[in-house]
């Protein structure tokens, strides 16, 4: 069996496994030989990875933990072209990160099979929060990104990860001619009467199901009537933050507005970077890690793994990937590590809680040439 | 001794403008000369050198600066020997003398622990009154260091004459305020803050001197770092340099230009380089780091070798240092965080050639002395201010970014007698 094969073989078991039932221990122990098999045939595959693996101050080929192996930055992935393990023929989609206005998004490219691993992982994972019924699917969002293929961003992946689930889909959120979009009340008053008591699963992006959704439906005074639905948002509180709304806020309107628990209101945590994997909230509020990946939280002064109850920059680890070396990410974002493992909850692995994304890094000081070619809103000074 | 605090948490622009007119009353009722204020100085550094406060970075720099032997002949320089004599000179017809601009204002960067130090004494040897903004991150330091001022200068003639406040830099009301009641000004920092800063209302007869934003570059010739038996020396002195104020100061070296040499091999002078490192880190660890400076730090090594093109680097598994290896005559963006770029060139001058007004000081190990008078003369052409010997890159003298220190803070009144 060559290389490939072994790996593809290995990643499946690790798929079929039940997410959250395996130790540390024995994820560990799994998760280390895979990942050093994929690190050698990424260094294989590509001159310039195996340039930097060859310069990691350990050698992957004897690291004795996870913590050890090489891993890149998340940031190197906003390369032109993108980081590829494949021939350009065997791309089959390209994922785009949600970049803000004047950043460069990732873009990390799949082929056929981490397609379809990508799937399945998300499908595992979701699986385990909402049960594997299939239900009516509501995406707060637009048909477009529901549809698109080749050159998909963020929100259109995250939106097609769950189309699985669906026994219907409604997108309920219509473009207008002058590029903006609005709410198509009356599709979704249509649905929510047809589905009543049915089990439902809502997806959108968390500013725009409360910017876009909430605040219309509030301002009317609709209440869906949906209490078995189950909404899943991702895509991060900054935006919210700007508006001062807080995440219990945020739970409370959804809920009200769909007249369902809070609890069925789930916030992930998940990236293009990190294909498969993503980290719903349990109901303890703590995010979970599955047998096919892991997660380290890393000490900014050292880069070495906290203990629980510190917090650090994240790194996320995925087997699932061999179209792009995106096995072990260290991301932008800090977290507080909650436990080594198991959680109340039930799920075994380490659990987490998302504490922010890293600020931008600054050139500080007198040495600092960046010019400023805004003029700020607020004066700065130089502490 | 008691000592009263200097650093004023200000929360109001008329306790600014009160502090200025104050004074501007002193500099007005008490003439002090360099003599006095050199023999202050000379006190204070010697009180630092008795304090428990050697671990400040840059404290042997700030007492070296302070000493009537490192002073005396920069004001000689700068001002001439009658300003030290004091009284007018002739001048033809007219007489001749040297006054203060009045007070000046103070915004050093937050990165240099003892820039608000160094750039107040520059405006005391003038003979002017200080209103110094503090940097929330340095009032701690600031006052520790200023406490020995107090010590020495029992009589009160400096720090009567110095106004230290402390308050969030987003105060506009506060930052012009400030502005408003200066006759000079001292700016130091980076390109945002200074361009800010630049933008206060100032009234339109004062004097501003900018200093920032700039960067720092070091060269070897063959000859230098292919002489193993001095290599090590080099490389601590690199090391040094590199350390100094964590890399953020316009005068660290953020790239090291090697000229080729067939018969050096360049990876074992980065493996001298790494121990000097390593040694370096060892006796000035960090204690903290900011997160994003670590992204940076693992995305620059991370960029720089999927570069290939037979790129190499040298870094431990945590942020505390990097070397990154390639060729070159360019030189790369700064990350700082101790992030050292070894660039191979052919020619020094190919590097040099590219510099331009960015490049503060170029740190040199150049074997021959006609050869460093082309590399110094190229440098000073493309915009380079200082050009000093590797492992002094930081030392503080004057001319600052090609700047006098003193004398732009002083105004030469002339006289002409209306009796002739």
């Amino acid at each position: 069996m060559n290389l490939l094969a072994e790996i593809e073989q290995g990643i499946d078991n690790l798929l079929s496994e039940s997410p959250y039932t395996l130790g540390s221990e024995q994820r560990c122990k799994r998760l280390l030989e895979l990942l050093k098999a994929e690190i050698a045939y990424a260094c294989e595959r590509h001159s310039a990875y195996a340039n930097y693996i060859a310069h990691w101050p350990i050698d992957f080929r004897n690291a004795e933990r996870i913590a050890d192996l090489p891993y890149l930055p998340v940031g190197v992935f906003k390369a032109n072209p993108p980081l590829s393990l494949v021939t350009s023929e065997k791309v089959k989609r390209t994922l785009s990160s949600s970049a803000t206005t004047g950043q460069v998004p990732s873009r990390i490219v799949l082929d056929a099979a981490t397609s379809r691993r990508m799937g399945k992982g998300a499908l595992t994972i979701v699986r385990d929060f909402i049960g594997p019924a299939r239900r009516p699917y509501l995406v707060i969002d637009t048909p477009e990104n529901l549809a698109a293929q080749g050159q998909i961003g963020a929100r259109g992946a995250a939106i097609q990860a769950l189309r699985s689930f669906a026994t219907e889909i409604v997108c309920c959120i219509e473009p207008v001619p002058d590029g903006g979009s609005h709410l198509d009340v009356d599709r979704l008053l249509a649905s929510a009467a047809q589905w009543k008591d049915s089990e439902v699963l809502v997806y959108g992006f968390t500013y725009v199901i409360w910017t876009q959704f909430i605040q219309t439906l509030k301002q009317r005074g609709i209440q869906l009537n949906l209490p078995n639905a189950r909404i899943l948002h991702s895509g991060g509180w900054k935006r919210l933050q700007q508006l001062a709304v807080t995440r219990e806020a945020f739970n409370r309107d959804v809920a009200s507005v769909f007249g369902c628990p809070t609890a069925s209101v789930i916030d992930y945590y998940g990236m293009v970077e990190n294909v498969g994997v993503i980290y719903p909230d349990c109901e303890y509020g703590n995010k979970h890690v599955p047998a096919f990946a892991e997660i380290m939280v890393r000490d900014p002064l050292t880069l070495e793994p906290v203990k629980p109850g510190e917090k650090g920059l994240i790194q996320v680890c995925s087997v699932l990937p061999t179209s792009f070396p995106g096995f072990l990410l260290l991301t932008e974002d800090t977290a507080e590590l909650i436990s080594d493992e198991g959680c109340p909850c039930g799920r075994k692995g380490p659990s987490f809680r998302f504490a922010g994304r890293v600020p931008k890094a600054e050139i500080r000081g007198c040495g600092n040439l960046e010019s400023t070619r805004q003029k700020p809103a607020e004066m700065v000074g130089v502490a | 001794m008691i000592t009263t605090d200097l650093i004023h948490a200000v929360d109001s622009a008329q306790e600014i403008t009160a502090a200025a007119n104050r004074l501007r009353a002193v500099v007005h009722e008490e003439e002090i000369s360099p003599n006095a204020v050199f023999d202050i100085f000379e006190r204070w550094s010697a009180a630092l050198a008795a304090s428990d406060l050697q671990e400040v970075p840059g404290l042997a720099f700030l007492r070296l600066w302070l000493r009537r032997g490192t002073l005396e002949p920069i004001v000689l320089r700068e001002l001439g020997a009658n300003t030290l004599s004091g009284g007018w000179w002739q001048d033809g017809r007219a007489r001749l003398r040297t006054f203060p601009l009045g007070v000046v204002g103070h915004w050093p960067a937050a990165n240099i622990e003892i820039q608000p130090i160094l750039s107040l004494t520059c405006a005391l040897l003038a003979g002017n009154g200080c209103l110094v903004r503090v940097p929330r991150g340095l009032v701690e330091v600031t006052r520790l260091l200023t406490e020995k001022l107090q010590e020495a200068d029992t009589l009160g003639l400096l720090t009567r004459r110095l106004f230290m406040a402390s308050f969030d830099p987003s105060r506009t009301d506060l930052q012009e305020a400030m502005a408003q009641s200066v006759d000079g000004a001292m700016i130091w920092g980076g390109a945002e803050s200074v361009s800010q800063l630049r933008r206060l209302p100032f009234p339109h007869w004062s004097r501003l001197l900018v200093f920032g934003p700039r960067v720092s570059a070091a060269a070897m010739d063959a000859k230098t770092w292919g002489n193993r038996e001095e290599r090590a020396s080099w490389c601590r002195r690199i090391a040094r340099d590199v350390w100094q104020f964590d890399q953020q100061a316009c005068s660290s070296p953020q790239t090291l230009f090697l000229e080729r040499a067939e018969s050096c091999d360049v990876s074992e002078f980065v493996e001298h380089l790494k121990k000097a490192f390593e040694e370096e880190n060892r006796a000035h660890p960090r204690s903290e780091i900011e997160p994003s400076l670590t992204s940076a730090i693992s995305l620059v090594r991370a960029s720089w070798l999927l570069k290939g093109d037979g790129n190499a680097a040298v870094f431990p598994a945590s942020p505390d240092w990097t070397i990154l290896l390639g060729t070159g005559a360019t030189m790369p963006n700064p990350t700082q965080g101790r992030t050292l770029t070894v660039l191979v060139v052919e020619d020094l001058l190919d590097a040099i050639s590219k510099f331009d007004g960015t490049l503060q000081t170029l740190g040199l190990g150049i074997a021959d002395a006609a050869r460093e008078e082309i590399v110094t003369r190229a440098a000073a052409t493309n915009g380079v201010d200082r050009i000093v010997k590797l492992g002094r890159m930081h030392v503080f003298s004057s001319p600052w970014d090609g700047t006098e220190l003193i004398r732009p803070l002083t105004r030469v009144v002339r006289h002409v007698q209306s009796q002739d």
